[in-house]
């Protein structure tokens, strides 16, 4: 059986650098794992063996066991197209301007790509662990909404609201003038507009039942997969990851930890009191960073009871298989066993 | 008497831009400007830096002289429909207006940003303001708000928005009234972000040439020995970091650095300490 392992929080976090080095520890100890990543920094991509690969999953040429694909966030909406829609329509649809527009535009395009590209490895059974990254869209809860949001657009809640009824056939282009949001649509966009709108999402109406069922099959992939936040103590990272807590168990699982990257080691909070003035400047300044932390940590596991993992700070971030694996080793809390990774100290 | 400046904060998600945004605006609020703040975007954080309740459409007066506001879409079309283009009909059908074309800025480009681009716009032209400070939507999506009214150019032949996105460009690309900040910290993926925002505004030439802030530089503190234990990790770590940090610093533009803030609890705490280094940005 395949295990999907998805990695969220928000951006600059260290996300991509975190579900790397739990892809790596897998690998090496024997299970074949998928990592699944997103527009990674270049010496990360470096250290993956991504450079110059494809969006295919790829072996890594180093580490046995180890596979590594890159997103391709405009793959979805060829997929939608060519998967769903009759052959014809499909052609009409790659070509269309709103389309393409849409591809690179709608919030959740991202996010459904990453959960349509990992529920489709998970589907595979050829690896036994996934390893998903998954992109900051809608602070990473998009990743989890997007089935849904995807099949709303197909399914004409726009044509709807266009409209104003149910499901048009083209002759609505002649009744147009009858409806005042049309007519307002008019005077504002110009009817060329609406009408080459219309006439997209009528296309793209047509692959309802197709996005509507691959949407549920998504949403069951990840409802069975296991849930990793990873956070830093700034502000803004931190309000991601409290929202997290506070959303998946409704969309998901409730996640097995929360990882603070770039912590600071708790002896910290106490330096000797006696040093000279040059090292008090710099002694002063992270003993009160570390007890910042430290305060901030310990509020948000008692708060949502959260299994709290940290991740030390190093002056620069891994650049190789061995610097990844040692992140994994520098873990404190991390619930290997929980995650179904088999890793000893 | 100059007229209104509007200064664009934007930068990778993460690296500050709301903490500098609230910094620029409490700022030009000291020297005695009239001061509009507004957010763009969901999750926005302007408000916790001034220290606030959540913000509303309506502006609210934070403190003397400086008024916070969200730009929210579904409001700044309506505000549009009734008072820009004066259309009849608005109050009565205006709920469901706004949600149609709500539904209709996911998939036709541009006609999203350019509603909340033009509400920016008119509060510029309005005269109320001294200055204009937008939280502006990360580097990701700013290309797709800034070039916004040239999309519309482009696709709308007719309609009335297209003649009112001439004047928004003009605004937008004149370098008496705008400013686009592009926040970044000395790591490497802000960095590469940074040079190619840089590399597209240098192409579409939408906006006049940006100012780049450099947050969470940390200070370079020289020690005469090492000492021994916790106290020499520290120096270590610290020494190792400044180090790394300088390789990212020797790529960005130096316009403006501003500290790393150490064991500061709270945004508006943050939004306090930064405005001190704004002066170079205003």
């Amino acid at each position: 059986m395949t295990r999907t392992l998805l990695v969220t929080g928000g951006g600059g976090v260290g996300k991509t650098t975190v579900a790397a080095a739990l892809g790596v520890t897998a690998a090496k100890a024997g299970m074949r794992t998928l990592v699944v990543t997103v527009d990674p920094a270049q010496r990360l991509a470096t250290a993956l063996g991504l450079a110059g690969l494809g969006h295919e999953p790829e072996p890594h040429a180093d580490l046995e066991n180890l596979w590594v694909a890159m997103l391709d966030s405009g793959a979805s909406w060829r997929a939608v197209a060519e998967r769903h829609a009759a052959p014809d329509v499909a052609e009409r649809l790659a070509r269309n301007e709103f389309f393409l527009a849409a591809a690179e535009h709608f919030p959740a395009s991202q996010a459904y790509a990453a959960a349509d590209q990992a529920a489709t490895y998970a589907q595979a059974k050829a690896w036994d662990l996934v390893v998903v990254d998954t992109p900051p869209s809608g602070g990473g809860i998009d990743f989890f909404t997007a089935p849904a949001q995807m099949a709303d657009l197909v399914g004409g809640r726009l044509l709807r609201w266009i409209t104003g009824g149910p499901l048009p056939g083209r002759r609505f282009f002649y009744e147009r003038a009858a409806r005042p949001i049309l007519r307002i649509a008019d005077t504002v966009l110009g009817s060329d507009l609406l009408e080459r709108v219309t006439e997209f999402l009528l296309d793209l109406r047509t692959t309802y039942d197709g996005v509507a069922q691959r949407g549920r099959e998504i949403e069951r992939v990840l409802k069975d997969a296991s849930i990793l936040v990873v956070t830093t103590t700034n502000p803004a990272p931190l309000h991601e990851a409290i929202r997290f807590y506070r959303t998946l168990p409704d969309l998901a699982s409730t996640p097995k930890a929360v990882v603070f990257n770039r912590s600071l080691p708790d002896s910290w909070a106490d330096p000797p009191k006696r040093l000279r003035a040059d090292v008090r400047e710099i002694v002063d300044r992270w003993s009160a960073e570390t007890v910042r932390q430290r305060d901030f940590r310990d509020e948000f596991s008692a708060r949502y009871g959260a299994t709290v993992v940290s991740i030390p700070l190093t002056p620069r971030p891994p650049t190789d298989l061995e610097g990844l694996a040692e992140l994994a080793v520098s873990a404190s809390g991390m619930p290997w066993a929980d995650l179904g990774i088999g890793f000893s100290q | 008497m100059a007229g209104t400046r509007l200064f664009l904060v934007s930068g990778k998600g993460g690296t500050g831009k709301s903490a500098v945004s609230a910094a620029l605006a409490l700022r030009a609020q000291r020297q005695g400007d009239r001061v509009l703040a507004m957010e763009i975007g969901e999750e926005g954080s302007l408000a916790s830096h001034f220290a606030t309740t959540p913000l509303a459409f309506e502006p609210r007066e934070v403190r003397p002289g400086l008024h916070a506001m969200k730009v929210s879409r579904p409001d700044a079309l309506l505000e549009y429909l009734s008072l820009q283009l004066r259309l009849p009909g608005v109050g009565r059908f205006g709920g469901r207006i706004a949600r149609a074309f709500d539904a209709l800025a996911t998939a036709a480009p541009a006609v999203r940003e350019i509603i909340t681009i033009g509400k920016v716009y008119w509060e510029v032209r309005s005269g109320r303001w001294d200055t204009v400070v937008v939280d502006a939507p990360p580097t990701g999506q700013i290309g797709s708000y800034l070039r916004a009214p040239q999309s519309i150019k482009e696709l709308v032949p007719t309609g009335r928005i297209r003649g009112q996105a001439e004047s928004m460009a003009g605004t937008l690309s004149d370098p008496e009234i705008t400013r686009l900040v592009l926040v970044t910290v000395p790591e490497e993926v802000p960095t590469a972000e940074t040079e190619e925002t840089l590399a597209w505004l240098d192409r579409e030439k939408v906006v006049p040439p940006p100012r780049v802030v450099v947050n969470r530089v940390l200070p370079v503190l020289e020690v005469a020995t090492r000492p021994t234990g916790v106290a020499g990790e520290m120096v270590d770590l610290h020494q190792s970091l400044v180090a790394e940090q300088q390789i990212w610093l020797d790529r960005l533009p130096g316009d403006v650095q501003l500290p790393y803030l150490f064991g500061v609890y709270t945004p508006a705490e943050v939004a306090a300490n930064l405005s001190d280094g704004m002066e170079a940005v205003l």
